[in-house]
């Protein structure tokens, strides 16, 4: 049912559009072309800046000192009841989402799906997104140069998401 | 602020990579993620050209300003100081059901799309408005209510039912979320 509901969404809610507007005496395809060309100039400006962003998060990720960091912080953070082991996603998590899904992927087979690991790190990758993917490709296709406080409160939202997830998982 | 962690993330690496001997590897990986993002922004061209002509549709038939009535009430406390008959309303309203629907590649185009509505409604100023900060930190936590990608990865890894960690992921969904929404409540008064 769920997944019926989840493959019908994308050409239900077009059909949807399409037809009220079709009814409702819309030139339907004029409209969309409009509209579609400024979908592309919106991409056209998104590029800089996810080339900017990629290239940042790749050399983080290709330089090892994310597991530096990791195995810094495994002690302090298993102080409040952090496992060592989910570590490096809360690391990675929030900069890079390809890097996080190929951890999550490799991690999930070692510690099974269904143990208790496994449903943490199930549960922290379907409730968090990448903030610094997300936010500069948001901003910067706005030509925002000041987001304020905007990654701040991101972050604090992120990482305490994170930490519910392994909290609840030993409830749930 | 993206400048500092801009440089800082890149400085960390190079150093890092030098004292590890990894200089060749960051010079790969940097060269490819360029290829990366060339690739990701083909694509997305594809989706945001739909969408964003699909939304249009849906806005001359009137469809995107019922939903924006709907979402009101909420609207009102979350994104204050958008003028009532502005576009960024229906924008965000559209946004955000993509969101909740986890209509994936289209929750992007449409969020990119309604950033840029924001940002008309706040003059075009290179400094974000405080809706624009709050619209930004709930695309930056999850608001999807049925994460595939992570439940057929949980399925090819073994797991018996796959989808039984949907309630702790939208207990965490929702955590996140309303300290977000809390933290740029309390943010906002003091930036």
């Amino acid at each position: 049912m769920i997944d019926f509901m989840s493959k019908f969404s994308v050409p239900g809610i077009i059909l949807f559009i399409v037809l009220t507007g079709f009814i409702k005496k819309v030139p339907v395809f004029d409209v969309f072309v409009e509209g579609a060309k400024e979908g592309a100039r919106a991409a056209f400006d998104v590029l800089p800046v996810m080339v900017g962003i990629l290239a940042a998060v790749s050399i983080l990720n290709a330089s090892g000192f994310i597991d530096i960091l990791a195995g810094l912080v495994e002690k302090p953070l298993s102080l409040f009841g952090i496992p060592a082991e989910v570590v490096p996603i809360l690391i990675i998590r929030p900069f890079s989402g390809s890097a996080s899904l190929g951890l999550f992927t490799k991690q999930i087979k070692v510690f099974g799906a269904d143990s208790y690991l496994g449903r943490v790190i199930s549960t922290i990758m379907g409730s968090s997104e990448t903030v610094l993917y997300t936010l500069p490709v948001y901003f910067g296709a706005a030509n925002v140069k000041n987001t304020r406080y905007a990654l701040a409160a991101s972050l604090i939202a992120s990482y305490f998401g994170m930490l519910v997830s392994i909290y609840i998982c030993r409830v749930i | 602020m993206l400048n500092f962690i801009w440089a800082v993330m890149i400085f960390i690496g190079v150093v890092t990579g030098l004292l590890l001997g990894r200089v060749s590897e960051i010079s790969d990986a940097v060269l490819s993620s360029c290829v990366d993002s060339i690739e990701l922004v083909i694509t997305m061209t594809g989706a945001m050209c739909l969408w964003s002509g699909i939304m249009r549709v849906a806005e001359k038939a009137g469809l995107v300003n019922s939903l924006a009535r709907l979402l009101k009430g909420v609207f009102r406390f979350l994104f204050p100081g958008i003028p009532k008959d502005h576009p960024a309303n229906g924008a965000v309203a559209v946004s955000i059901s993509a969101d909740l629907l986890g209509l994936g590649s289209a929750a992007t185009p449409l969020g990119i799309m309604a950033m840029k509505e924001l940002s008309k409604a706040n003059g075009n100023s290179p400094v974000a408005s405080n809706a624009m900060v709050m619209f930004g930190v709930l695309n930056a936590v999850c608001i999807q209510l049925i994460p595939s990608t992570v439940l057929i990865i949980r399925q090819q890894a073994g797991s018996i039912n796959p989808s039984s960690i949907l309630p702790n992921v939208w207990i965490a969904s929702v955590s996140s979320m309303l300290a977000g929404i809390i933290a740029a409540k309390l943010m906002e008064r003091r930036a």
